[in-house]
C-alpha cells in the first residue's frame, strides 16, 4: 500500500472513531496502530512515541496553569474579578456584554485555557445576563468568542504546546500573542458597543467604588503579574512561573480570601491531577500520529503542494496555512492539530524564511477562531450547552463576531513588525535577535 | 473518609462494579500525589538553584511524577468516561444502535489498551539497557507506566463492556448528582469533554 493511501486510511479511521464517540487519544492511536501494520515500523516504536510525546520539560507548564484555573474557580475567587470588570466597564453601552469581555481578558491571563474560560464565564455571567434581558444566543456567542482570548495571551496552553513541539520560544509566543489577544478583546468591546444589545447601563462607578473593587481583586490579579513579570525578567521559565503562581494561590490567595476552602484542597489536587492527564494523553497519541505522518512523508507532500501554489511568498504561505488550519480546526482539537501538522509548519516556515514566533502566533490565532466555528467549535458548543440554547442559534449569533477574528488574523499575517514588537522589546532572543558584538543592544533579523 | 468518597464518580453507576471503586479511589489519590509531587519538586528545584546548591536529581523526580501522572490519569479517566471526545454521538442513540456503537467504541479502546500492555512491556524490557542521569536508574522505571496504564485501561473497558452488555449502556435511572459529582462535573467542564449541542 502506498504512503498516501496509508495516510488517508489513518486519517479516515481517526475521524471515524472520533465521530463515533471513541476518546480522541484512542481514536488517534487506533489510526496509528492500523496504519503501522502496513509499514515496516514496529508497533513497539509507536507506543514508545507516546512516551516521547509527554517526555518534555516545556509541557510541565500545562498542569500548573490548569491547576491555577482549577483552584481559582473552585475557591470561588473569580467573582472578585467579575466585580472589578463591572466597575471598569459596566457603565458603557452594552453593559454586561462589555463586562464579559473584560472579565475574560483578566481571567485569560491566569488560566491559559479557553475551556476553563467558557466554564467560568458561563457560570458567573450567563445568569445575570439572562436576568437583564440579553438574548441567550447572543450571550453564548459572546462568551465563546471572548474565551478564545485565553488561547492567545499568556499563559496560553496552546502556545506552550506549540512551542514545546515546534521548538519555538514559548516566552516569545506568549509576548507575540498579546497584540492579537487584545485586538480580539477590544474588537468584541467595539462590536458590543455599536452593534450589540444596549443592555442595562449601570451608573459610572465612583473612585471609591472602583478602589474597593480593585482592592478586593488585587490578590488574584497578582497572578498575571507574577507570570509575565517572572518570564519577562528572566527569573522563571514558563513552567517555573506556573508553579510560583500555584504557590501564590495556595499560600496567599486562598488563605486570605476563602480560608474555608483549604479543607477541599486534597480533592482539588486529585481532580487537577486527572484533568491535566487528559490533554497530555492526547498529546502523547498525537505525537505517535504525527511521527507516522512524517515517516510516510506527509509533511513533504503537503508542503510541496503549498509551495507549488505560493512559491516562497511568506504572506501567501501563511494565508494557505491559515486556510488549512481553519479547515482542520473545524474538525479536530487545536492541540492534536498543532502536533500532527507541526512538521508541515516547520518545513514551510523554513522555506519562506518566516519568523517562527510570527508563524506560531498566526496559527494559534487561527486555531482560536476554530473554537467558535462549526461543526466542532468547542468553545461555542460548551457555551451553548451552559447557556441552554441550541448550537445552531448560537452559531447564527456568532457570525457577525467572525469579522473581529478575520480582521485580527489578517492583521497578524500582514503586520509582523507589530506582532513581534513586544517580544523584541522584552525577550529579544525569543525572535532570533542576538547580542551585538559591540556590547550594547541586539541585532535582529529583518 | 469523606474526602475519599468524593473521588469515585457516581455517574453511569450501572457500568461499574463496586469492587473496582477502591481502585478508582486509589488512582485518583495517585493523580493528586503526582501533581503535588512534581509541583513540589519544581518548587524545590527553583529554591535550591536560587541558593546556589541545585539538587540535580530533582529533575528526575519531576519527570517521574509527571509521566506517571499522565498515564495513571488516562487510565482512571477511562473508568470515569472523562476523556476528551470529538462527539458524544452514542449518547443520543437508543436501543440496539446504541449498543452496537458503544460496544464498537469500547472495542477500539480495548485494542489500544492491549497494545499498550504488550508493546509497552517490550519497551519496558528493553529499557534496562538505558539509564537516567544522574541517578543511573534504568529508564525501564519510567517505561513501566505504559503497560500498567494499558492494563488498567483494558480492565476498565472490560468492566464497561460486560456491564453495558448485561444492563444496557443507557443510564436506567438518571441519578441525582451529589455535591461530590458536582465537583467532579466542575472539574470536567474545565476541559469541556463530551459536549453536545442541546
Amino acid at each position: 500500500m502506498s504512503g498516501a493511501l496509508i495516510l488517508g486510511l489513518m486519517t479516515v479511521l481517526f475521524l471515524l472513531f472520533g465521530y463515533m464517540g471513541v476518546p480522541v487519544a484512542f481514536s488517534l492511536m487506533g489510526g496509528v496502530i492500523v496504519g503501522t501494520l502496513f509499514t515496516p515500523v514496529k508497533l513497539s516504536s509507536m507506543i514508545q512515541q507516546m512516551f516521547n510525546g509527554v517526555d518534555s520539560t516545556a509541557l510541565l507548564a500545562v498542569p500548573f496553569f490548569l491547576l491555577v484555573g482549577e483552584l481559582m474557580t473552585s475557591a470561588n475567587v473569580v467573582v472578585r474579578i467579575a466585580n472589578l470588570s463591572q466597575a471598569l466597564v459596566g457603565h458603557l453601552r452594552g453593559g454586561l456584554a462589555q463586562v464579559v469581555t473584560v472579565f475574560s481578558m483578566f481571567f485569560s491571563g491566569m488560566s491559559g485555557s479557553s475551556s476553563a474560560d467558557v466554564a467560568v464565564l458561563s457560570r458567573t455571567m450567563a445568569g445575570p445576563m439572562a436576568n437583564e434581558g440579553y438574548r441567550p444566543e447572543f450571550t453564548a456567542a459572546l462568551i465563546a468568542a471572548a474565551s478564545t482570548i485565553a488561547a492567545l495571551v499568556p499563559p496560553s496552553i496552546l502556545a506552550i504546546v506549540y512551542g514545546a513541539v515546534g521548538n519555538v520560544s514559548i516566552a516569545g509566543l506568549f509576548m507575540g500573542g498579546v497584540v492579537p489577544g487584545l485586538m480580539i478583546g477590544f474588537g468584541l468591546m467595539i462590536y458590543c458597543y455599536f452593534f450589540g444589545p444596549a443592555g442595562f447601563r449601570r451608573p459610572r462607578t465612583t473612585l471609591c467604588q472602583f478602589a474597593d473593587a480593585g482592592k478586593a481583586a488585587v490578590l488574584p490579579l497578582m497572578i498575571p503579574v507574577i507570570l509575565l513579570g517572572g518570564i519577562v525578567s528572566g527569573w522563571f521559565t514558563p513552567t517555573e512561573a506556573g508553579v510560583v503562581a500555584v504557590a501564590w494561590i495556595l499560600l496567599v490567595v486562598i488563605p486570605a480570601l476563602n480560608r474555608g476552602h483549604l479543607r477541599r484542597l486534597p480533592v482539588d489536587f486529585a481532580h487537577a491531577g486527572l484533568i491535566y492527564s487528559l490533554p497530555l494523553i492526547t498529546i502523547a497519541s498525537a505525537t505517535a500520529f504525527g511521527w507516522l505522518l512524517a515517516y510516510l512523508r506527509g509533511p513533504i507532500v503537503v508542503s510541496g503542494w503549498i509551495t507549488a501554489a505560493a512559491g516562497t511568498d511568506p504572506h501567501m504561505i501563511m494565508f494557505l496555512l491559515v486556510v488549512l488550519f481553519t479547515i482542520v480546526g473545524d474538525f479536530i482539537e487545536p492541540i492534536p492539530a498543532v502536533i500532527i501538522f507541526m512538521p508541515i509548519v516547520n518545513a514551510l516556515t523554513d522555506a519562506a524564511s518566516i519568523n517562527s514566533v510570527h508563524m506560531g502566533v498566526v496559527l494559534i490565532a487561527t486555531l482560536a477562531f476554530g473554537l467558535i466555528t462549526p461543526p466542532y467549535g468547542l468553545a461555542l458548543l460548551m457555551s451553548s450547552k451552559f447557556v441552554g440554547v441550541r448550537f445552531s442559534s448560537a452559531l447564527k449569533a456568532s457570525l457577525p463576531i467572525y469579522v473581529v477574528f478575520f480582521v485580527t488574523i489578517a492583521f497578524t499575517i500582514f503586520f509582523p513588525r507589530v506582532i513581534l514588537w513586544l517580544p523584541k522589546q522584552v525577550i529579544p532572543e525569543s525572535v532570533g535577535c542576538f547580542k551585538s558584538p559591540a556590547g550594547a543592544g541586539y541585532i535582529c533579523p529583518p | 473518609m469523606a474526602g475519599a468518597s468524593v473521588l469515585v464518580l457516581q455517574r453511569q453507576r450501572h457500568l461499574k462494579w463496586r469492587a473496582l471503586d477502591g481502585l478508582e479511589r486509589l488512582l485518583m489519590i495517585l493523580c493528586g500525589v503526582s501533581i503535588v509531587g512534581f509541583s513540589s519538586s519544581v518548587l524545590f528545584d527553583i529554591l535550591t538553584r536560587e541558593i546556589g546548591h541545585p539538587w540535580l536529581w530533582l529533575q528526575e523526580v519531576t519527570s517521574t511524577f509527571f509521566t506517571y501522572g499522565v498515564f495513571i490519569g488516562a487510565a482512571v479517566a477511562t473508568r470515569r468516561n472523562d476523556h476528551l471526545y470529538l462527539t458524544a454521538i452514542a449518547e443520543a442513540l437508543t436501543g440496539r444502535s446504541r449498543l452496537v456503537v458503544e460496544v464498537f467504541n469500547r472495542a477500539v479502546v480495548l485494542v489500544v489498551g492491549l497494545c499498550m500492555v504488550y508493546f509497552g512491556f517490550l519497551n519496558f524490557l528493553s529499557g534496562f539497557t538505558s539509564f537516567r542521569m544522574p541517578s543511573m536508574t534504568p529508564i525501564a522505571s519510567l517505561y513501566a507506566v505504559i503497560p500498567i496504564s494499558g492494563l488498567l485501561i483494558a480492565l476498565f473497558t472490560i468492566e464497561q463492556l460486560v456491564n453495558g452488555w448485561r444492563r444496557g449502556f443507557e443510564d436506567p435511572a438518571p441519578f441525582k448528582p451529589s455535591a461530590a459529582d458536582d465537583a467532579a462535573e466542575a472539574a470536567r467542564t474545565l476541559l469541556g469533554q463530551r459536549v453536545m449541542p442541546p
